[in-house]
C-alpha cells in the first residue's frame, strides 16, 4: 500500500524501518527533507534521537551519506565535509545538519555559531522537541517553562524561559531561517526549497512531537503541533537578513492552555495553585507574538535583498 | 579576487649540498611545521590560534593567502571544532593538518579519541605546553596526557626533525590509517630559529603520493554510506580488534617509513636512538625531544653514561628499546628524564619504560625536571646523572628547590 503523502513526496529518499517512537515528528521530516534534496545530499547528525533513528551499525535508513559525529560539534564537522567537497568540485552537494534542540542551543551552541557567523554553505535543520529526549527527557535550554523532564521533575518544573534561538540566529545575519511545523507540510516543504535554493547558512527549526517527552498520545501528534501554531506557541516565519515574514496568521487563534492541556508534561499547570503560571505562559506567547509583528513591521520599511553569499577571495 | 603575483625564486647556487634537491634555511620549529604541511600538499587546515603554536596557523595562513600553498584554511572558533572539521573533511577524503597545543588538545580531547576511532588518516603537530596553573612554556603533560587517544605519537627534537617527520606521519599515517601527532618542545623548538633542509617540492612529490581523491578516485561521498551510527556490543569490539591489529603494526611500519625517507632524502631516523649503550654502560638517560640536544652533549663527557632518545612514543616501541638495551649488563641504572607529571608518582616516561622492560633486571630511577618550560641546562643533566648512580630513592624531583 502506497502511503498518503506520495502526492508530496515523488520518490522516497528514505528505507522503510525508522527506529522512531510512535508519533516522532523525526521520521516525517526526514522524508519529506530529503525527498526534497535528493540523494547527493550529505547528512551530519550528532548524538541525537536521529543519530539512532536513522540506523545503528550496520544500517543506514537515508539513501545518502550521513555521518554521524561527536554531540558539540556538528556545525564543524560539516564545514570539514563542505570544504572536501568544494575542494573536490561538488559545490551542488547540499550538506545538510540533522540536530536536536540539545546538539544545538546547549552542548553545540558554539560551533553552531561558529558556522553561522563563517556562513558556512551548510543547511541546518534543528528538531526542536524541548528537552533530551533521546537519553529520556532531561531539561535542555529549549525546553519550555513550566515542562516537567525527568530533571526538573513535579514541583521542580521548568522555571526559566526557554532560548530565543530563532532570534540569537538571526542576529547572525542569516540568509535564511525560518520555523516550521509538521501540521504545515507545505509551508515545511517550501521552506526547504527556499533554503535549497539559497548559498551559505540557512536554518530551519521544526516544532518536534515526542510523545513519550510530552507525554502526549501518539495519535495527537499533528493535532498538538497544529495547536501550537494556532495558539502562537509556535509560530510560523521566516528571517531573511534580519528581515521578519510572519507565515501564518491564526484567524481565530486559541489559548494556549488549549495546546498544553495535552500534554502531560504541563498538567500540573491546571491545578489551581499554578493558575499564574498559565497565565504567564499566556502572556509571554502573547509578548512574543508582538514582538514578530513589529519585527515584520519594521522589516517592511527594508528591501530584502537577493540573498548571496559573497566567497571570500 | 585579487591576483598575487609570486615572484620566481633564483635557482639555488650550485655549491656543493649535503642534501642535493634541498634549500638551506633558518627557520623555527613551527615555521619548519608549516613548510612540512605545504610540502605535503595537504588540502584542509582548520585553525585556532593558542600560544606557543599560533605561528604554525598564521604562517599557512600567510602562505594560502599568497597562493603558495593551495589548502582550504578556515578560522574555526575552537580546538574542539577544529578537529572535528578536521574529522569531517578527513572522511571525505582530503590531506587534512592542524596544529595546537596545551588546553587547545586537552579540549579536543573528545575529537581526537573519535578521530583515531574512525582510522582517519588525520596529521597534527602539538607544540607542549601544560595546564593549570596557566602556563604557555615548553611541557609534556598535554601529548603525554593524550596517549591513550589512539594517535600515534612522534616526539621532535629540531626544525629538522619536526619537519621530517611530519612527512613521514602522513605516510605512516595513510598506510596503516591511524593518526599522527608530531610534538615538539614550545619555545626552545618552537621559537628557535635553526639551520633546516628544506627538500624540494618534487622530492616530496616522488615520496608521498597525493591524496586518493586527488587521483580522481570516487570519495566516500556519493556512495551513501553511514559514518559513525550506533555500535551495538556483538560489533563494538571487531572495530577495536581491528585497531589493535593494526597499532601493532605502526613500531615496524614506523621503521619502514623512516628507511624509505632516508633513502629518499638521505636523513636517517628510527623509532629510538640508542648513544653509547653498551655492556659498559653504568646509566642511561631517556629523554625526549629538546633534553635530548643537551644530554647528548653531557654524555660525551661520560663514556658510562648512555643516551636513549624516544622518538616514536605511542605506540611505545618496546621492541626498538629492548633491542637497543640486549648488552646492558643487569645493574645498569634506566633514568627516565620526565618533562610532565600526569597526577602520579612516576611520569609518563618512566611508566612506558617500566611496562617495556617488564621482567628486566635494570633498576629504574625517575626524574622530574623541565616542568613548565623550566630549563635543563647540562648541570641539571649532571645531577641526573649522579643520583642515578648514587641515590637511594626512585622517583627524584631535580633543581625544584
Amino acid at each position: 500500500m502506497q502511503p498518503a503523502m506520495d502526492f508530496l513526496i515523488k520518490e522516497e529518499q528514505l528505507y522503510s524501518g525508522a527506529l522512531s517512537c510512535r508519533g516522532c515528528g523525526w521520521a516525517l521530516l526526514a522524508r519529506h527533507l530529503t525527498s526534497i534534496l535528493g540523494p547527493d545530499a550529505v547528512y551530519v547528525a550528532p548524538a541525537s534521537c536521529f543519530s539512532i533513528i536513522s540506523g545503528p551499525y550496520p544500517l543506514n535508513e537515508l539513501k545518502s551519506t550521513v555521518v554521524h559525529t561527536v554531540f558539540a560539534a556538528a556545525p564543524a564537522t560539516a564545514t570539514g565535509v563542505r570544504a572536501a567537497m568544494d575542494r573536490q568540485g561538488k559545490k551542488d552537494v547540499p550538506v545538510v545538519i540533522l540536530a536536536g534542540d540539545g546538539g544545538t542551543f546547549d552542548i553545540g551552541f558554539q560551533a553552531l555559531s561558529g558556522a553561522a557567523s563563517r556562513g558556512e554553505n551548510i543547511l541546518y535543520i534543528v528538531n526542536n522537541n524541548g528537552a533530551y529526549m533521546n537519553t529520556g527527557v532531561q531539561t535542555s535550554s529549549a525546553t519550555p517553562y513550566g515542562a516537567i523532564t525527568t530533571t526538573n521533575p513535579d514541583g521542580s518544573f521548568k522555571k526559566t524561559w526557554p532560548k530565543d534561538l530563532m532570534g540569537i540566529i538571526a542576529a547572525h545575519n542569516l540568509p535564511y531561517a525560518a520555523t516550521c511545523s509538521l501540521a504545515f507540510l507545505e509551508d515545511f516543504r517550501e521552506k526547504v526549497e527556499k533554503a535549497k535554493r539559497m548559498e551559505g547558512f540557512r536554518l530551519l527549526m521544526i516544532d518536534g512531537p515526542c510523545p513519550p517527552g510530552h507525554k502526549t498520545d501518539p495519535g495527537q501528534s499533528i493535532q498538538i503541533a497544529r495547536l501550537a501554531v494556532e495558539a502562537r506557541l509556535f509560530p510560523l516565519f521566516e528571517v531573511e537578513r534580519q528581515q521578519y515574514r510572519i507565515n501564518y496568521r491564526s484567524a481565530s487563534p486559541i489559548p494556549t492552555a488549549e495546546c498544553l492541556k495535552l500534554q502531560g508534561r504541563f498538567k500540573h499547570l491546571f491545578q489551581p495553585e499554578n493558575k499564574q503560571m498559565l497565565q504567564d505562559i499566556q502572556e509571554h506567547t502573547d509578548e512574543y507574538w508582538d514582538r514578530l509583528l513589529k519585527l515584520e513591521e519594521i522589516s517592511r520599511n527594508h528591501n530584502v535583498s537577493t540573498v548571496r553569499t559573497v566567497q571570500a577571495g | 579576487m585579487n591576483k598575487v603575483s609570486i615572484a620566481t625564486e633564483a635557482p639555488p647556487k650550485a655549491k656543493t649540498s649535503l642534501f642535493p634537491r634541498h634549500r638551506e634555511l633558518i627557520l623555527k620549529g613551527n615555521y619548519a611545521a608549516a613548510e612540512a604541511a605545504k610540502l605535503c600538499r595537504v588540502g584542509f587546515v582548520p585553525a585556532y590560534p593558542i600560544t606557543p603554536q599560533t605561528s604554525i596557523v598564521e604562517r599557512i595562513a600567510e602562505m594560502t593567502a599568497k597562493g603558495e600553498m593551495g589548502a582550504t584554511y578556515i578560522n574555526m572558533d575552537s580546538e574542539h571544532s577544529v578537529f572535528a572539521a578536521a574529522m569531517g573533511a578527513a572522511i571525505a577524503g582530503e590531506r587534512v593538518f592542524t596544529a595546537t597545543a596545551g588546553q587547545g588538545l586537552f579540549y579536543a580531547h573528545e575529537v581526537l579519541h573519535a578521530i583515531a576511532h574512525f582510522r582517519l588518516p588525520v596529521v597534527m603537530c602539538n607544540v607542549g605546553r601544560p595546564s593549570i596553573p596557566w602556563n604557555i612554556w615548553s611541557d609534556q603533560s598535554d601529548s603525554l596526557s593524550q596517549r591513550d587517544t589512539g594517535w600515534i605519537q612522534l616526539y621532535g627534537e629540531s626544525s629538522q626533525e619536526v619537519l621530517d617527520s611530519l612527512i613521514q606521519a602522513y605516510m605512516l599515517a595513510e598506510r596503516v590509517h591511524i593518526p599522527v601527532m608530531v610534538v615538539l618542545d614550545a619555545f626552545y623548538q618552537s621559537h628557535t630559529s635553526e639551520n633546516t633542509w628544506v627538500p624540494d617540492q618534487d622530492l616530496v612529490d616522488e615520496f608521498l603520493p597525493p591524496p586518493a581523491f586527488q587521483t580522481g578516485e570516487a570519495t566516500a561521498a556519493n556512495q551513501h554510506l553511514a559514518f559513525g551510527g550506533l555500535i551495538p556490543p556483538e560489533h563494538y569490539f571487531k572495530f577495536n580488534y581491528s585497531f589493535w591489529k593494526a597499532i601493532q603494526e605502526v613500531e615496524e611500519e614506523a621503521e619502514t617509513v623512516a628507511e624509505a625517507f632516508g633513502k629518499q632524502f638521505g636523513r636517517t631516523y628510527h623509532n629510538v636512538e640508542a648513544i653509547n649503550i653498551g655492556p659498559q654502560t653504568k646509566v642511561v638517560l631517556v629523554t625526549m625531544s629538546s633534553i635530548a640536544t643537551t644530554a647528548r652533549g653531557v654524555v660525551q663527557h661520560h663514556p658510562e653514561v648512555g643516551l636513549l632518545k624516544l622518538r616514536l612514543f605511542r605506540p611505545f616501541p618496546s621492541r626498538a628499546i629492548l633491542d637497543a638495551f640486549a648488552q646492558l649488563s643487569p645493574d645498569t641504572r634506566i633514568a627516565c628524564i620526565e618533562r610532565n607529571f600526569l597526577g602520579d608518582r612516576e611520569g609518563g616516561v618512566m611508566q612506558e619504560m617500566r611496562r617495556a622492560l617488564y621482567g628486566n633486571p635494570f633498576p629504574m630511577r625517575d626524574f622530574y625536571a623541565g616542568l613548565g618550560g623550566k630549563d635543563v641546562p647540562p648541570s641539571t643533566i649532571e645531577k641526573i646523572i649522579h643520583l642515578a648512580k648514587e641515590g637511594k630513592e626512585d622517583v627524584y624531583w631535580v633543581d625544584f628547590e
